[in-house]
């Protein structure tokens, strides 16, 4: 289906195009292809698939779909059965996929085999719910999807057609409700009422930060300038968190959605998206669907026929970490160096080119949507009082259900660990966990029960920033992560000032020490000092940050770091040249020093 | 002018057994940090110093800096206290808008002659007012540096695909990046000559441009293999795999990190995570990622890439 979109009934018109392929009358044969399912060979699985389809003459058609989330059973590939439900299955591999459409042939779905069904899916945007037909009784075995603990808790409004359409459909994705609430915004509301609306939703920047998305948005609105921005921030450099790229490779839309809302509001008639290079499947799925957008009148000139225009340009960023600050973004696309300015002015009013930028996360940009479309009420109705609607974290390292998790905050790291995550593999202890940016350092399983909120108050909440949980296990050693989470600062740091060029390195010289046997007690009230110091006297965000690495392992981990100095042992067995506890090679270190 | 001949406070004997004193004076030709340094270190050993510099202030170089190289430190900071010293100094004369004319003598007694320039103000006068610079008619004579120039010109296929990349961003604001990334992306790295024209077709200095390429880590200055090999460093990678698909990688390839082995197949690269994580260990090759790469699957999967 093509031609232009310019009112409620050609977006009618799309979906109707988009339910057919959405859900073919024949079976459909869906392969997980962003980058998780690709790397585990998702490739190679659709090839055997269309191959299998080919000579066994199935009546099937074969499509990519982006990540569901469930990163931990890549490849999956899905069955939507013409006259039955949605079937996933795990960790395919081309003779698995041969074997499975062999069997379907024969008229065997082989349950056993199978992760999940879905019995219905919601439309998020638009509040409907697509049900699949009575599961036949062979598959009832099978467990619902939204019955595996990985699901139970899980309340996608980001990812909400990640792992559903196939992402360079736009009439898929207009099926799924893409591109109502911006038809909403743009005939049936004033830009202030679109503000306000946003406002009331309580939506808070989803890139760590928290800022109150509306009240960013009306600092640009008040500012009188002759141009004004959107920038979608999708430099997703913090190690451990990859949801940016998920919802850019499974729902580019849902982003271009949201800034085209954003630059209604505001008043913006450009927009650009900073991608990090490191991602090219999302370069390639976001500049598909820019043009896709462009041909039928969703952006470009006269959207939706409202005569209103917006132009989104695709930057890559070239690898560095300081471009996520969002100054030190603006400064890159203006074609300098990515080091960060001095705040106020904020970019609200005094952005790209000295001109009002509203800058969003990836995640904040696909919120805004569904807020336009289904109200703020609906949206403040999840989450916390401070921190309404839902954020993604990606659960890794030692836990059994690795992969993206989108949740309502509030929910507590002893839930996402246990109840979504399945706890640890091989059933190892916890020795804890990176979690909220590099610079948030290790927490002890101690506050497992605490709720995460992007408000960090003592005893009651816990601070995750980006969204990366990195679960360790009790072969971590605290002292080698301290040096590692340092020496990223060290890596990343742009040079400009002093404390963080020269803190950072002597910070990750002193942990080299002691992971090496050659730490003195000294060293540990060094560390503090110097870190103390980096905090206090860095120029930006991230040399404020970097200390923190170091000041919240040290002190609940305090004792490993002792383990290392006086006894010149490594608990966890990680560091080289230190040992185990009971080995020689400890022993003739301490020898040594 | 010419110098006074200096009886030397310390009169050390000319060692070459003519007999003949030494001269106790020394003539340092530049007030750059180099000579005004060497000016002080002169004097504190005994010697009578002569100065002579050609601008009408000392300081050179150094005193336009912002910052020094590697260390970063405050240029004005390291150099301030040194001029006023050596302006202090008594036994450091300081002759600005000199020029050294001629010299003779040999070692241990020359003779230079100096001409100095006039300045337009009696120097023993000036308080530094600066009230003589806004009648001055040629107060705003200004310096220009020449027109910078490539080494070379462009081979004519070369200087068409960078005629052809730059029409590309011309009228996009801000696109010097996309530039160099396509460049990148086409030669393998950044060759300097490109830079260089690059530079004077965007009316830009060559060094504003390196400064902005090498802000960055994606930008190649040397040539790369023909296959790059990233290595996701990102932290559930790090905990997961502890160096050892590295050290497979490092040892399979035959090139450390940041290197291109010996056969320009690989060039091996680390990246502060791949957004991967939960599938680490990963690594990508030409931007093919790959999953829970186990060390012994290394061989196998660089056997892909010829």
């Amino acid at each position: 289906m093509s031609g232009i979109l310019r009112n409620i009934a050609d977006l009618d018109r799309a979906a109707a195009a988009g339910l057919r392929t959405l859900y073919p009358p024949q079976l459909k044969i869906l392969v997980g292809s962003a980058s998780c399912g690709v790397a585990m060979g998702a490739p190679d699985v659709e090839a055997a698939a269309r191959r299998a389809v080919e000579e066994l003459h199935l009546d099937a058609v074969v499509c990519r779909t982006g990540c569901i989330g469930f990163c931990a059973k890549e490849p999956l590939l899905d069955l939507v059965l013409p006259d039955g439900p949605r079937v996933s299955y795990p960790h395919m591999t081309p003779g698995k996929t041969r074997g499975l459409l062999e069997a379907y042939s024969r008229g065997n779905l082989e349950p056993e085999k199978a992760l999940g069904r879905f019995t219905s899916e919601e439309i998020v945007s638009t509040g409907e719910v697509h049900s699949y037909p009575p599961c036949p009784e062979p598959l009832r075995r099978i467990p619902e999807w939204s019955n595996l603990d990985f699901y139970r808790r899980q309340k996608k409004v980001i990812l909400r057609n990640c792992g559903s359409i196939d992402p360079r459909a736009l009439d898929e994705t207009i099926a799924r409700g893409a591109y109502r609430g911006a038809l909403r915004a743009m005939t049936d509301m004033t830009p202030e009422a679109v503000i306000d609306e946003v406002v009331k939703s309580g939506l808070r920047g989803r890139g760590g930060a928290a800022f109150p998305t509306g009240q960013k948005w009306r600092m640009a609105r008040e500012a009188s300038a002759d141009v004004k921005y959107v920038v979608c921030n999708a430099d997703e450099g913090e190690p451990g968190a990859y949801m940016d790229r998920t919802v850019l490779e499974g729902d580019p839309h849902a982003v271009l959605e949201g800034m085209l809302i954003g630059a209604f509001a505001i008043g913006a008639g450009e927009g650009f998206i900073y991608v990090r290079s490191e991602y090219p499947l999302a370069i390639e799925m976001l500049e598909h669907a820019i043009d896709q957008a462009g041909k039928r009148g969703l952006l470009g000139e006269d959207i939706l026929g409202t005569g209103r225009s917006f132009h989104v340009t695709v930057r890559r960023g070239a690898g560095a970490y300081i471009c996520g600050e969002e100054t030190a973004l603006i400064e890159s696309l203006e074609g300098h160096s990515g080091e960060p300015r001095t705040r106020p002015p904020y970019p609200a009013t005094n952005g790209l080119w000295g001109k009002p930028t509203v800058v969003n996360n990836v995640k904040t940009w696909a919120s805004v949507a569904p807020i336009v479309t289904r109200g703020a009420a609906w949206y403040a109705g999840m989450g916390t009082r401070r921190t309404p609607g839902t954020t993604i974290f990606s659960l890794e390292g030692a836990v059994r259900n690795a992969g993206l998790v989108e949740v309502p905050y509030g929910i507590s790291v002893r839930d996402l660990v246990y109840g979504i995550g399945g706890g640890l593999t091989g059933d190892r202890p916890l020795k804890g966990f990176q979690a909220g940016g590099a610079s948030r350092g290790c927490l002890p399983p101690s506050v497992l029960d605490l709720a995460i909120d992007t408000e960090d108050r003592d005893n009651a909440t816990i601070l995750m920033g980006t969204g990366g949980v990195i679960v360790l296990d009790d072969g971590a050693c605290m002292v080698d992560m301290a040096r590692f989470l340092v020496g990223f600062f060290l890596e990343e740091s742009c040079g400009k000032c002093v404390p963080c060029r020269e803190g950072t390195r002597q910070m990750f010289r002193i942990l080299s020490r002691t992971c090496e046997g050659h730490g003195t007690m000294a060293d540990l009230a060094l560390l503090e000092r110097l870190a103390r110091s980096v905090k206090s006297a860095s120029v930006c965000g991230m040399g404020a940050m970097a200390p923190g690495a170091v000041m919240t392992t040290l002190s609940h981990f305090r004792g490993e770091f002792e383990t290392h100095i006086r006894e010149k042992q490594c608990p966890a067995g990680v560091c080289r040249g230190l040992a185990a506890p009971g080995s020689s090679i400890g022993s003739s270190a301490a020898v040594r020093q | 002018m010419t110098l006074p001949e200096m009886e030397s406070p310390t009169t050390p004997t000319n060692g070459d057994g003519n007999g003949g004193a030494l001269c106790g004076a020394v003539l340092v030709c530049g007030g750059g940090v180099a000579g005004i340094q060497a000016s002080l270190d002169l004097s504190a050993a005994g010697f009578r110093v002569f100065l002579v510099e050609e601008s009408p202030t000392i300081g050179g170089g150094m005193a336009r800096l912002d910052k020094t190289f590697p260390t970063g430190d405050c240029a004005t900071c390291t150099l301030s206290p040194k001029l006023v010293e050596c302006m202090r100094d008594y036994n450091v004369d300081i002759l600005t808008m000199s020029d050294v004319t001629s010299l003779s003598g040999e070692a241990g007694r020359f003779v230079a002659e100096v001409r100095t320039r006039p300045r337009g103000v009696i120097p023993s006068k000036c308080t530094g007012c600066g009230d003589c610079w806004t009648i001055c008619p040629v107060r705003n004579t200004a310096e220009a540096p020449p027109p910078f120039q490539p080494y070379k010109p462009l081979a004519e296929a070369d200087a068409a695909k960078l005629g052809g990349i730059l029409a590309r961003y011309e009228g996009h604001p801000g696109s010097i990046l996309p530039v160099l990334q396509e460049i990148d992306r086409s030669y393998g790295y950044l060759p300097r000559l490109l830079l260089e024209h690059m530079a004077c077709r965007l009316g830009l200095r060559p060094a504003e441009l390196l400064r902005v390429a090498s802000f960055y880590d994606r930008f190649h200055f040397e040539p790369t293999g023909r296959h790059l090999v990233e290595i996701c460093a990102g932290t559930s990678c790090h905990a997961r795999s502890r160096g050892t698909l590295r050290e497979k990688l490092e040892k399979e390839i035959g090139a450390g990190v940041g290197e291109t082995d010996k056969s320009g197949r690989f060039t091996l690269r680390t990246v502060r995570c791949l957004g991967l994580c939960a599938l680490s260990p990963a690594m990508k090759i030409d931007g093919q990622p790959f999953g829970k790469v186990d060390a012994d699957r290394v061989p196998e999967i660089l056997g892909r890439f010829a």
